[in-house]
Protein backbone atom coordinates (compact mmCIF):
# COMPACT_ATOMS: atom_id res chain seq x y z
CA UNK A 1 0.00 0.00 0.00
CA UNK A 2 2.86 2.20 0.87
CA UNK A 3 6.01 2.22 -0.39
CA UNK A 4 8.71 4.41 0.93
CA UNK A 5 12.07 5.03 -0.80
CA UNK A 6 14.99 7.01 0.13
CA UNK A 7 12.98 9.08 2.41
CA UNK A 8 14.80 12.52 4.07
CA UNK A 9 13.43 15.55 5.79
CA UNK A 10 14.79 18.49 6.89
CA UNK A 11 13.32 21.23 9.04
CA UNK A 12 15.43 24.29 8.02
CA UNK A 13 19.09 23.33 7.52
CA UNK A 14 18.58 20.42 9.84
CA UNK A 15 18.47 16.92 8.76
CA UNK A 16 16.25 14.91 10.15
CA UNK A 17 15.24 11.45 8.48
CA UNK A 18 17.92 10.04 6.50
CA UNK A 19 17.35 8.21 3.33
CA UNK A 20 14.75 5.79 5.33
CA UNK A 21 12.71 3.28 3.72
CA UNK A 22 9.60 1.26 4.38
CA UNK A 23 6.81 -0.82 3.08
CA UNK A 24 3.88 -1.02 4.11
CA UNK A 25 1.28 -3.93 3.24
CA UNK A 26 -2.74 -3.34 3.31
CA UNK A 27 -4.23 -4.17 6.77
CA UNK A 28 -0.75 -4.08 8.83
CA UNK A 29 -0.48 -2.39 12.00
CA UNK A 30 3.36 -1.07 11.92
CA UNK A 31 4.72 0.13 15.09
CA UNK A 32 7.90 2.47 15.29
CA UNK A 33 9.81 2.92 18.04
CA UNK A 34 12.40 4.89 18.82
CA UNK A 35 14.24 7.39 21.47
CA UNK A 36 12.92 11.01 21.57
CA UNK A 37 13.98 13.74 18.81
CA UNK A 38 15.12 11.04 16.42
CA UNK A 39 12.51 11.94 14.22
CA UNK A 40 9.62 9.23 14.60
CA UNK A 41 6.88 12.10 14.00
CA UNK A 42 9.18 13.77 10.96
CA UNK A 43 8.51 10.49 9.57
CA UNK A 44 4.74 10.23 9.82
CA UNK A 45 4.15 13.83 8.89
CA UNK A 46 6.62 13.67 5.72
CA UNK A 47 4.06 10.88 5.01
CA UNK A 48 0.75 13.12 5.55
CA UNK A 49 2.09 15.58 3.65
CA UNK A 50 2.69 18.01 6.98
CA UNK A 51 6.97 18.14 6.28
CA UNK A 52 7.41 20.84 3.41
CA UNK A 53 11.06 20.05 2.82
CA UNK A 54 11.77 16.04 1.70
CA UNK A 55 13.16 14.15 -0.77
CA UNK A 56 12.61 10.84 -2.03
CA UNK A 57 9.71 9.21 -3.17
CA UNK A 58 6.52 7.75 -1.60
CA UNK A 59 4.38 5.21 -3.51
CA UNK A 60 1.13 5.19 -2.41
CA UNK A 61 -1.19 2.54 -4.34
CA UNK A 62 1.14 2.72 -6.78
CA UNK A 63 1.28 6.61 -7.57
CA UNK A 64 4.35 8.73 -5.99
CA UNK A 65 2.46 11.34 -3.35
CA UNK A 66 5.73 12.91 -1.83
CA UNK A 67 5.65 16.31 -1.57
CA UNK A 68 1.98 16.40 -2.28
CA UNK A 69 0.26 18.91 0.60
CA UNK A 70 -2.28 17.48 3.94
CA UNK A 71 -5.12 19.23 1.57
CA UNK A 72 -4.57 16.48 -0.91
CA UNK A 73 -3.23 13.50 0.93
CA UNK A 74 -6.48 13.77 3.22
CA UNK A 75 -8.60 13.64 0.53
CA UNK A 76 -6.79 10.40 -1.41
CA UNK A 77 -6.75 8.52 2.54
CA UNK A 78 -3.91 9.10 4.32
CA UNK A 79 -4.37 11.05 7.38
CA UNK A 80 -2.43 12.25 10.51
CA UNK A 81 -3.14 12.59 13.98
CA UNK A 82 -1.51 14.68 16.36
CA UNK A 83 0.59 13.83 19.42
CA UNK A 84 -0.45 17.16 20.48
CA UNK A 85 -4.10 16.05 19.35
CA UNK A 86 -4.55 19.74 17.61
CA UNK A 87 -8.08 19.85 18.29
CA UNK A 88 -9.92 23.09 17.35
CA UNK A 89 -10.32 24.53 21.30
CA UNK A 90 -13.52 26.64 21.08
CA UNK A 91 -15.45 24.70 19.00
CA UNK A 92 -17.93 21.56 20.17
CA UNK A 93 -16.93 17.85 20.10
CA UNK A 94 -19.30 17.93 17.46
CA UNK A 95 -17.74 20.53 14.99
CA UNK A 96 -14.57 19.41 16.07
CA UNK A 97 -16.20 15.38 14.69
CA UNK A 98 -17.51 17.11 11.82
CA UNK A 99 -14.03 19.02 10.73
CA UNK A 100 -12.59 15.81 10.97
CA UNK A 101 -14.54 15.00 7.75
CA UNK A 102 -14.00 18.22 5.52
CA UNK A 103 -12.07 16.44 2.73
CA UNK A 104 -14.34 15.60 -0.21
CA UNK A 105 -13.85 11.94 0.27
CA UNK A 106 -15.19 11.63 3.93
CA UNK A 107 -18.41 13.96 3.02
CA UNK A 108 -20.52 11.44 2.03
CA UNK A 109 -19.55 9.10 4.64
CA UNK A 110 -20.19 12.06 7.48
CA UNK A 111 -23.12 10.69 8.79
CA UNK A 112 -22.29 6.49 8.88
CA UNK A 113 -18.62 7.61 10.34
CA UNK A 114 -20.12 9.80 12.58
CA UNK A 115 -22.57 6.93 14.23
CA UNK A 116 -19.31 4.35 13.49
CA UNK A 117 -17.27 6.95 15.76
CA UNK A 118 -20.04 7.12 18.52
CA UNK A 119 -20.21 3.30 18.47
CA UNK A 120 -16.36 3.42 19.26
CA UNK A 121 -16.60 6.20 22.09
CA UNK A 122 -19.89 6.21 23.86
CA UNK A 123 -18.46 9.15 26.04
CA UNK A 124 -17.63 11.53 22.62
CA UNK A 125 -21.46 10.96 21.98
CA UNK A 126 -22.26 12.28 25.84
CA UNK A 127 -20.11 15.13 25.51
CA UNK A 128 -20.80 15.78 21.76
CA UNK A 129 -22.01 19.49 22.85
CA UNK A 130 -19.06 20.38 25.08
CA UNK A 131 -16.62 22.28 23.88
CA UNK A 132 -12.92 21.06 23.38
CA UNK A 133 -10.88 22.90 25.48
CA UNK A 134 -13.14 22.35 28.62
CA UNK A 135 -12.54 18.22 27.91
CA UNK A 136 -9.74 16.18 30.10
CA UNK A 137 -6.33 14.81 28.80
CA UNK A 138 -8.05 11.00 27.82
CA UNK A 139 -10.96 12.39 26.34
CA UNK A 140 -9.13 14.85 24.41
CA UNK A 141 -6.78 12.24 22.87
CA UNK A 142 -10.00 10.13 22.13
CA UNK A 143 -11.29 12.82 20.20
CA UNK A 144 -8.38 13.25 17.62
CA UNK A 145 -8.08 9.81 17.56
CA UNK A 146 -11.99 10.14 16.76
CA UNK A 147 -11.87 12.85 14.58
CA UNK A 148 -8.99 11.17 12.18
CA UNK A 149 -11.26 8.14 11.65
CA UNK A 150 -14.02 10.97 10.56
CA UNK A 151 -12.09 11.37 7.78
CA UNK A 152 -12.80 7.92 5.81
CA UNK A 153 -9.16 7.03 5.89
CA UNK A 154 -8.06 4.04 4.81
CA UNK A 155 -4.12 4.77 6.16
CA UNK A 156 -3.98 5.91 9.67
CA UNK A 157 -0.71 7.75 11.18
CA UNK A 158 -1.17 8.02 14.53
CA UNK A 159 1.96 9.83 16.50
CA UNK A 160 2.08 8.65 20.39
CA UNK A 161 -1.62 7.83 21.22
CA UNK A 162 -0.27 6.68 24.43
CA UNK A 163 1.27 9.77 25.28
CA UNK A 164 0.64 11.08 28.99
CA UNK A 165 -2.39 8.36 29.86
CA UNK A 166 -2.34 6.43 32.59
CA UNK A 167 -2.26 2.72 32.12
CA UNK A 168 -5.84 1.97 32.00
CA UNK A 169 -6.44 4.51 29.42
CA UNK A 170 -3.60 3.10 27.28
CA UNK A 171 -5.32 -0.53 27.22
CA UNK A 172 -8.14 1.44 25.81
CA UNK A 173 -6.47 2.99 23.41
CA UNK A 174 -4.54 -0.16 22.18
CA UNK A 175 -8.06 -1.93 21.83
CA UNK A 176 -9.53 1.16 19.88
CA UNK A 177 -6.20 0.49 17.64
CA UNK A 178 -7.04 -3.45 16.89
CA UNK A 179 -10.58 -2.54 16.40
CA UNK A 180 -9.80 0.41 13.82
CA UNK A 181 -7.36 -2.12 12.26
CA UNK A 182 -9.84 -4.76 11.93
CA UNK A 183 -12.44 -2.48 10.16
CA UNK A 184 -10.04 -2.53 7.42
CA UNK A 185 -8.00 0.39 7.77
CA UNK A 186 -3.98 0.23 7.70
CA UNK A 187 -1.93 1.60 11.06
CA UNK A 188 1.43 2.83 11.69
CA UNK A 189 1.75 3.96 15.29
CA UNK A 190 4.80 5.80 16.49
CA UNK A 191 5.66 5.42 19.67
CA UNK A 192 7.84 5.19 22.99
CA UNK A 193 8.42 1.77 23.89
CA UNK A 194 4.49 1.09 25.63
CA UNK A 195 3.92 -2.84 25.99
CA UNK A 196 0.14 -2.47 24.84
CA UNK A 197 0.63 -0.85 21.63
CA UNK A 198 3.87 -2.82 20.74
CA UNK A 199 1.68 -6.04 21.49
CA UNK A 200 -0.21 -4.94 18.90
CA UNK A 201 2.20 -5.04 15.48
CA UNK A 202 2.70 -7.05 12.86
CA UNK A 203 5.93 -5.24 12.38
CA UNK A 204 8.12 -3.43 14.33
CA UNK A 205 10.66 -0.79 12.96
CA UNK A 206 13.40 0.95 15.39
CA UNK A 207 14.15 5.02 13.82
CA UNK A 208 17.56 6.17 15.53
CA UNK A 209 19.19 9.07 14.03
CA UNK A 210 17.07 9.53 11.93
CA UNK A 211 17.71 6.24 10.01
CA UNK A 212 15.96 2.56 10.25
CA UNK A 213 18.17 0.89 13.04
CA UNK A 214 15.95 -2.59 13.05
CA UNK A 215 13.06 -3.98 11.47
CA UNK A 216 11.19 -6.80 11.85
CA UNK A 217 9.13 -9.46 14.17
CA UNK A 218 8.15 -8.64 18.04
CA UNK A 219 9.73 -11.63 18.42
CA UNK A 220 13.27 -11.06 16.36
CA UNK A 221 13.03 -7.20 18.46
CA UNK A 222 12.83 -9.58 22.11
CA UNK A 223 15.89 -11.68 20.95
CA UNK A 224 17.82 -8.45 19.72
CA UNK A 225 20.18 -7.41 22.44
CA UNK A 226 20.83 -3.74 21.22
CA UNK A 227 17.26 -3.07 21.55
CA UNK A 228 17.08 -4.58 25.06
CA UNK A 229 19.93 -1.76 25.52
CA UNK A 230 18.21 1.15 24.35
CA UNK A 231 14.45 0.85 25.79
CA UNK A 232 15.20 -1.31 28.96
CA UNK A 233 18.75 -0.20 29.48
CA UNK A 234 20.02 -3.88 29.91
CA UNK B 1 -31.59 67.86 27.50
CA UNK B 2 -33.59 64.24 28.07
CA UNK B 3 -33.96 64.21 24.13
CA UNK B 4 -30.76 65.46 23.22
CA UNK B 5 -29.02 62.39 25.41
CA UNK B 6 -31.20 59.94 23.41
CA UNK B 7 -30.60 61.21 20.29
CA UNK B 8 -26.55 61.05 21.11
CA UNK B 9 -27.67 57.09 22.67
CA UNK B 10 -29.09 56.72 19.08
CA UNK B 11 -26.17 57.80 17.42
CA UNK B 12 -24.28 56.43 19.28
CA UNK B 13 -26.07 52.77 18.17
CA UNK B 14 -26.17 53.54 14.63
CA UNK B 15 -22.45 54.49 14.24
CA UNK B 16 -21.69 51.63 16.54
CA UNK B 17 -23.24 48.97 14.25
CA UNK B 18 -21.29 49.52 11.31
CA UNK B 19 -18.29 50.08 13.23
CA UNK B 20 -19.38 46.88 14.36
CA UNK B 21 -19.69 45.44 10.99
CA UNK B 22 -16.59 46.95 9.76
CA UNK B 23 -14.19 45.56 12.85
CA UNK B 24 -15.34 42.20 12.69
CA UNK B 25 -14.06 42.03 9.04
CA UNK B 26 -10.74 43.33 10.35
CA UNK B 27 -10.63 41.22 13.36
CA UNK B 28 -11.13 38.55 11.52
CA UNK B 29 -7.93 38.68 8.90
CA UNK B 30 -5.30 39.17 12.29
CA UNK B 31 -7.63 36.32 13.99
CA UNK B 32 -7.46 34.07 10.99
CA UNK B 33 -3.70 35.16 9.40
CA UNK B 34 -2.13 36.87 12.10
CA UNK B 35 -1.46 39.52 9.39
CA UNK B 36 -2.84 43.15 9.59
CA UNK B 37 -4.39 44.79 6.91
CA UNK B 38 -3.15 48.99 6.46
CA UNK B 39 -5.46 48.75 3.19
CA UNK B 40 -8.42 48.30 5.16
CA UNK B 41 -9.73 52.06 5.14
CA UNK B 42 -9.03 52.09 1.62
CA UNK B 43 -11.39 49.17 0.90
CA UNK B 44 -14.33 51.45 2.84
CA UNK B 45 -13.23 53.93 0.39
CA UNK B 46 -13.67 51.68 -2.72
CA UNK B 47 -17.40 50.47 -1.37
CA UNK B 48 -18.37 54.06 -0.95
CA UNK B 49 -16.91 55.01 -5.00
CA UNK B 50 -17.85 51.56 -5.99
CA UNK B 51 -21.74 52.82 -5.39
CA UNK B 52 -21.62 56.36 -6.03
CA UNK B 53 -20.33 54.70 -10.03
CA UNK B 54 -23.53 52.90 -9.93
CA UNK B 55 -25.41 55.78 -8.76
CA UNK B 56 -24.28 58.82 -11.04
CA UNK B 57 -22.38 56.68 -13.89
CA UNK B 58 -25.50 53.72 -14.79
CA UNK B 59 -27.83 56.18 -13.29
CA UNK B 60 -29.14 53.54 -11.23
CA UNK B 61 -31.07 54.95 -8.06
CA UNK B 62 -31.62 51.88 -6.00
CA UNK B 63 -29.48 51.02 -3.34
CA UNK B 64 -30.84 47.21 -3.42
CA UNK B 65 -29.04 46.97 -7.11
CA UNK B 66 -26.10 48.80 -5.46
CA UNK B 67 -25.55 46.50 -3.22
CA UNK B 68 -25.95 43.24 -5.92
CA UNK B 69 -23.44 44.94 -7.93
CA UNK B 70 -20.94 46.20 -5.36
CA UNK B 71 -20.64 42.93 -3.03
CA UNK B 72 -19.42 40.38 -5.82
CA UNK B 73 -16.72 43.36 -6.96
CA UNK B 74 -15.53 43.77 -3.63
CA UNK B 75 -15.67 39.70 -2.82
CA UNK B 76 -13.28 39.44 -5.81
CA UNK B 77 -10.72 42.18 -5.78
CA UNK B 78 -10.41 41.11 -2.61
CA UNK B 79 -9.62 37.65 -3.36
CA UNK B 80 -7.19 38.78 -6.31
CA UNK B 81 -4.99 41.18 -4.05
CA UNK B 82 -4.82 38.76 -1.08
CA UNK B 83 -3.77 36.12 -3.99
CA UNK B 84 -1.42 38.42 -5.88
CA UNK B 85 -0.14 40.91 -2.75
CA UNK B 86 -0.28 39.25 0.13
CA UNK B 87 -0.28 35.05 -0.39
CA UNK B 88 3.53 35.44 -2.29
CA UNK B 89 4.71 36.87 0.78
CA UNK B 90 3.67 34.50 3.10
CA UNK B 91 6.45 32.00 2.28
CA UNK B 92 9.08 34.70 3.56
CA UNK B 93 11.07 35.07 6.82
CA UNK B 94 8.87 38.27 8.51
CA UNK B 95 6.15 37.71 6.81
CA UNK B 96 3.97 39.87 9.08
CA UNK B 97 5.75 43.07 8.66
CA UNK B 98 6.13 42.60 4.91
CA UNK B 99 2.36 42.30 4.72
CA UNK B 100 2.27 45.34 6.65
CA UNK B 101 4.44 47.41 4.28
CA UNK B 102 2.59 45.89 1.24
CA UNK B 103 -0.97 46.47 2.49
CA UNK B 104 0.23 50.28 3.70
CA UNK B 105 1.69 50.52 -0.31
CA UNK B 106 -1.35 49.62 -1.31
CA UNK B 107 -3.18 52.06 0.80
CA UNK B 108 -1.24 55.07 -0.87
CA UNK B 109 -1.75 53.75 -4.18
CA UNK B 110 -5.69 53.33 -4.21
CA UNK B 111 -6.35 56.51 -2.28
CA UNK B 112 -4.53 58.12 -5.03
CA UNK B 113 -5.87 56.37 -7.76
CA UNK B 114 -9.12 57.64 -6.13
CA UNK B 115 -8.20 61.63 -6.46
CA UNK B 116 -6.95 60.69 -9.95
CA UNK B 117 -9.85 58.96 -11.36
CA UNK B 118 -12.76 60.91 -9.15
CA UNK B 119 -11.16 64.34 -8.31
CA UNK B 120 -10.36 65.95 -4.54
CA UNK B 121 -14.05 67.14 -4.69
CA UNK B 122 -16.23 64.77 -1.76
CA UNK B 123 -18.97 62.77 -3.41
CA UNK B 124 -22.30 62.48 -1.64
CA UNK B 125 -25.17 60.03 -2.10
CA UNK B 126 -28.96 60.12 -1.88
CA UNK B 127 -30.26 59.01 1.54
CA UNK B 128 -31.45 55.11 1.14
CA UNK B 129 -34.49 56.07 2.88
CA UNK B 130 -36.20 59.54 3.03
CA UNK B 131 -38.02 60.87 5.34
CA UNK B 132 -38.42 60.05 9.52
CA UNK B 133 -39.81 59.00 12.57
CA UNK B 134 -41.27 61.30 14.96
CA UNK B 135 -42.35 60.38 18.00
CA UNK B 136 -43.26 63.41 20.02
CA UNK B 137 -40.27 65.69 20.48
CA UNK B 138 -37.55 63.11 18.77
CA UNK B 139 -36.69 62.76 15.23
CA UNK B 140 -35.36 59.51 13.75
CA UNK B 141 -34.44 59.52 10.38
CA UNK B 142 -35.68 56.28 8.50
CA UNK B 143 -32.05 56.45 7.03
CA UNK B 144 -30.68 55.69 10.16
CA UNK B 145 -32.74 53.17 11.22
CA UNK B 146 -32.29 51.08 7.67
CA UNK B 147 -28.03 51.40 8.20
CA UNK B 148 -28.95 49.93 11.53
CA UNK B 149 -30.92 46.96 10.43
CA UNK B 150 -28.55 46.94 7.50
CA UNK B 151 -25.48 46.51 9.66
CA UNK B 152 -26.93 44.06 12.56
CA UNK B 153 -27.90 41.97 9.23
CA UNK B 154 -24.62 41.88 7.93
CA UNK B 155 -23.10 40.54 11.00
CA UNK B 156 -25.75 37.98 12.05
CA UNK B 157 -25.50 36.86 8.53
CA UNK B 158 -21.84 36.25 8.95
CA UNK B 159 -22.21 34.53 12.06
CA UNK B 160 -24.24 32.35 10.64
CA UNK B 161 -21.80 31.69 7.79
CA UNK B 162 -19.18 30.89 10.62
CA UNK B 163 -21.54 28.69 12.14
CA UNK B 164 -23.05 26.60 9.74
CA UNK B 165 -21.39 26.28 6.34
CA UNK B 166 -17.96 24.41 5.86
CA UNK B 167 -16.33 27.84 4.21
CA UNK B 168 -16.96 29.43 7.75
CA UNK B 169 -16.15 26.45 9.79
CA UNK B 170 -12.73 26.08 7.92
CA UNK B 171 -12.46 29.67 8.91
CA UNK B 172 -13.04 29.06 12.50
CA UNK B 173 -10.21 25.68 12.27
CA UNK B 174 -7.40 27.83 11.11
CA UNK B 175 -8.23 30.95 13.45
CA UNK B 176 -8.09 28.17 16.27
CA UNK B 177 -5.60 25.67 15.58
CA UNK B 178 -3.72 26.24 11.77
CA UNK B 179 -1.92 22.94 12.34
CA UNK B 180 -5.38 21.01 13.19
CA UNK B 181 -6.79 22.65 10.08
CA UNK B 182 -4.13 21.87 8.16
CA UNK B 183 -4.14 18.03 9.26
CA UNK B 184 -7.68 17.68 8.46
CA UNK B 185 -6.91 18.98 5.19
CA UNK B 186 -8.45 22.61 5.21
CA UNK B 187 -6.22 24.53 2.20
CA UNK B 188 -5.02 26.85 3.86
CA UNK B 189 -4.40 29.33 1.19
CA UNK B 190 -7.75 28.88 -0.47
CA UNK B 191 -8.67 29.93 3.47
CA UNK B 192 -6.71 33.31 4.07
CA UNK B 193 -7.55 34.26 0.69
CA UNK B 194 -11.47 33.79 1.26
CA UNK B 195 -11.20 35.88 4.46
CA UNK B 196 -9.65 38.67 2.95
CA UNK B 197 -11.88 38.61 0.25
CA UNK B 198 -14.95 38.36 3.15
CA UNK B 199 -13.19 41.52 5.29
CA UNK B 200 -13.07 43.56 1.77
CA UNK B 201 -16.87 42.89 1.44
CA UNK B 202 -17.70 43.58 5.39
CA UNK B 203 -15.82 46.93 5.24
CA UNK B 204 -16.91 47.84 1.36
CA UNK B 205 -20.27 47.20 2.62
CA UNK B 206 -19.54 49.90 5.48
CA UNK B 207 -18.94 52.52 3.26
CA UNK B 208 -21.26 51.85 1.43
CA UNK B 209 -23.61 52.67 4.35
CA UNK B 210 -21.86 55.66 6.12
CA UNK B 211 -21.23 56.98 2.51
CA UNK B 212 -25.07 58.70 2.36
CA UNK B 213 -23.97 60.53 5.58
CA UNK B 214 -20.31 61.60 5.81
CA UNK B 215 -19.43 61.77 1.89
CA UNK B 216 -16.92 59.89 0.08
CA UNK B 217 -13.79 61.44 -0.29
CA UNK B 218 -10.14 60.32 -1.78
CA UNK B 219 -8.64 60.14 2.07
CA UNK B 220 -11.59 59.29 3.90
CA UNK B 221 -10.36 55.64 4.42
CA UNK B 222 -7.82 56.51 7.04
CA UNK B 223 -10.11 57.60 10.04
CA UNK B 224 -12.00 54.17 9.58
CA UNK B 225 -8.64 52.36 9.54
CA UNK B 226 -7.84 53.99 12.92
CA UNK B 227 -11.15 53.98 14.47
CA UNK B 228 -11.44 49.93 13.40
CA UNK B 229 -7.86 49.26 14.70
CA UNK B 230 -8.46 51.11 17.79
CA UNK B 231 -11.88 49.44 18.24
CA UNK B 232 -10.16 45.72 17.56
CA UNK B 233 -7.15 46.65 19.73
CA UNK B 234 -9.32 47.37 22.37
CA UNK B 235 -12.12 44.83 22.15
CA UNK B 236 -8.88 42.28 21.61
CA UNK B 237 -6.93 41.25 18.63
CA UNK B 238 -8.75 38.29 16.96
CA UNK B 239 -11.90 38.44 19.12
CA UNK B 240 -14.66 38.80 17.22
CA UNK B 241 -17.35 38.84 20.37
CA UNK B 242 -15.04 41.81 21.91
CA UNK B 243 -15.27 43.86 18.43
CA UNK B 244 -18.67 43.69 18.70
CA UNK B 245 -18.78 44.86 22.34
CA UNK B 246 -16.07 47.08 21.83
CA UNK B 247 -17.59 48.60 18.83
CA UNK B 248 -20.88 49.71 20.43
CA UNK B 249 -18.78 51.40 22.85
CA UNK B 250 -16.20 52.75 21.22
CA UNK B 251 -19.43 54.42 19.29
CA UNK B 252 -21.48 55.43 21.96
CA UNK B 253 -18.26 57.04 23.50
CA UNK B 254 -17.84 58.93 20.23
CA UNK B 255 -21.46 60.34 20.14
CA UNK B 256 -21.51 61.59 23.66
CA UNK B 257 -17.45 63.00 23.26
CA UNK B 258 -18.57 64.48 20.29
CA UNK B 259 -21.87 65.56 21.60
CA UNK B 260 -20.53 67.51 24.99
CA UNK B 261 -17.01 68.04 23.85
CA UNK B 262 -17.14 68.98 19.97
CA UNK B 263 -15.79 66.37 17.33
CA UNK B 264 -12.40 67.17 17.32
CA UNK B 265 -11.96 65.71 20.95
CA UNK B 266 -13.53 62.14 19.03
CA UNK B 267 -10.24 60.35 18.35
CA UNK B 268 -8.16 61.77 21.44
CA UNK B 269 -10.98 60.30 23.96
CA UNK B 270 -10.94 56.89 21.55
CA UNK B 271 -7.31 56.47 22.25
CA UNK B 272 -7.14 57.48 25.97
CA UNK B 273 -9.83 54.96 26.57
CA UNK B 274 -7.63 52.29 24.49
CA UNK B 275 -4.20 53.06 26.33
CA UNK B 276 -5.88 53.34 29.64
CA UNK B 277 -7.53 49.91 28.83
CA UNK B 278 -4.59 48.16 27.05
CA UNK B 279 -2.35 49.69 30.26
CA UNK B 280 -4.81 47.44 32.91
CA UNK B 281 -5.64 44.16 30.22
CA UNK B 282 -2.73 44.20 27.37
CA UNK B 283 -5.10 41.81 25.83
CA UNK B 284 -7.96 44.12 25.13
CA UNK B 285 -11.11 43.48 26.54
CA UNK B 286 -11.55 39.75 25.36
CA UNK B 287 -8.43 38.97 23.57
CA UNK B 288 -6.07 36.14 24.90
CA UNK B 289 -2.58 35.40 25.63
CA UNK B 290 -0.40 35.00 22.97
Amino acid sequence: MLEIKNLNAYYDDFHVLKDVSIDIKKGEIIVMLGPNGHGKSTFLKSICGLVSKIRGTIKYNGQNIAGLGSEKLVNMGITYIAENRELFPEMTVLENLKLGAYSKTARPYEARNLEKVFALFPRLKERSNQLASTMSGGEARMLAIARGLMSNAEFLAIDEPSLGLQPNLRDEVARIIKEINKQGITVMVVEQNIPQITELAHRLYVLEEGRISFEGSKDEALGNDHLKEIFLGM
Amino acid sequence: MFVEIIDVIISGMINGSVYALMAVGLTLIYGVSKAFNFAYGSFYSMGGYLAWMIFSVAVINSYFIIFILSIPVLLVLGYLIEKVLVAPLRKRDDWEIKVMMITLGLALLLDNSYQVLFGARMKSLPSILEGSLEIGEFILAYQDIVIFILSIGGILLFRWFLNNTRTGMSVRAVAQNPAGAQIVGIPKEFVFSATFAISTVMVGTGGILLAQKYFVTPTGGWDILVKAWVITAFGGMGSIKGSLYAAFILGMLEAFVGWYFGMTWVLIALFAVLLTTLAIRPQGLMGKWG
